[in-house]
């Protein structure tokens, strides 16, 4: 597993699509499926536009950091922050059978990366929160 | 993302191409706002959407909320396999109505 790029951003909402410029670069260098690249595309909004709402607001000192890393057999993302401890997959996944009228408006992005991933887990270590995704290049 | 509305006798197409997600969505909501301002019959073009990630998604369900509200329709039509996914582990497949092509969403409306 050879680790292709890492990047910090600062904490603030725009600053998520800084980090799909470089991840869309690293797609095509490297000629990712479509459907590989759209998934991870997704996890990744949905954990950046989280933390940088949510989990790091008002601290304009802090950053959130991306590194992915690539085989030959699947593309491993790693986002650690230093950020209060917070599981972001310590919750129950959300209600998907509801009608228009009674759907709550969000709750939905970390049930779409728990699905669209392979594999997700959380740690908590050295003081800090560390996500790691994985989706592999051929589904099976 | 690139937006673009037509309308086609009283039904009002809006295609979004690229991605629909955290950074897009304020973008879209607002082009989208504008057109539910005017128009209760709505067609959402997807033939040309990358993906759509929660915020994306958000801003279909207030969307759909209003126009159910209101009377109005809404149909969406050119769905990729990764937004296909993305709407059937969101539910989402079951509560909106997503059609094959253009001329299907654009049928008996």
């Amino acid at each position: 597993m050879r680790l292709e790029f890492r990047m910090s951003v600062s904490a603030h909402p725009g600053e998520v699509e800084k980090v799909n410029v470089v991840f869309a670069r690293f797609a095509e260098t490297y000629a990712l499926p479509d459907g590989v690249r759209r998934s991870v595309n997704v996890a990744l909004d949905e954990l950046l536009a989280n933390e940088l709402q949510h989990g790091l607001a008002g601290r304009d000192d802090s950053s959130v950091t991306v590194e992915v890393a690539l085989d030959d057999e699947r593309v491993l993302v790693t986002i650690p922050d230093d950020g209060p401890p917070f599981d972001p997959f310590g919750f129950a996944a959300p209600d998907t059978t509801l009608s228009v009228e009674d759907r709550p408006i969000g709750g939905l992005g970390i049930h779409l990366v728990r699905e669209l991933m392979d594999e997700v887990s959380y740690e908590h270590r050295d003081g800090q929160n560390v996500v790691v995704l994985v989706k592999y290049l051929v589904a099976g | 993302m690139e937006i673009s509305t037509r309308t086609s006798n009283d039904i009002h197409i809006v295609a979004i191409a690229g991605s629909l997600d955290s950074t897009t969505s304020p973008e879209a909501q607002k082009a989208i706002d504008a057109v539910l301002a005017g128009g209760r019959k709505v067609v959402l073009d997807f033939s040309a959407l990358d993906y759509i990630s929660s915020a994306g998604l958000r801003v279909l369900l207030g969307a759909a909320k209003q126009l159910r509200a209101s009377g109005g329709t809404l149909r969406i039509f050119g769905l990729n396999q990764s937004v296909r996914e993305v709407f059937e582990i969101s539910g989402f497949s079951a509560i909106l109505a997503v059609y094959p092509s253009e001329a299907e969403a654009l049928g008996a409306m």
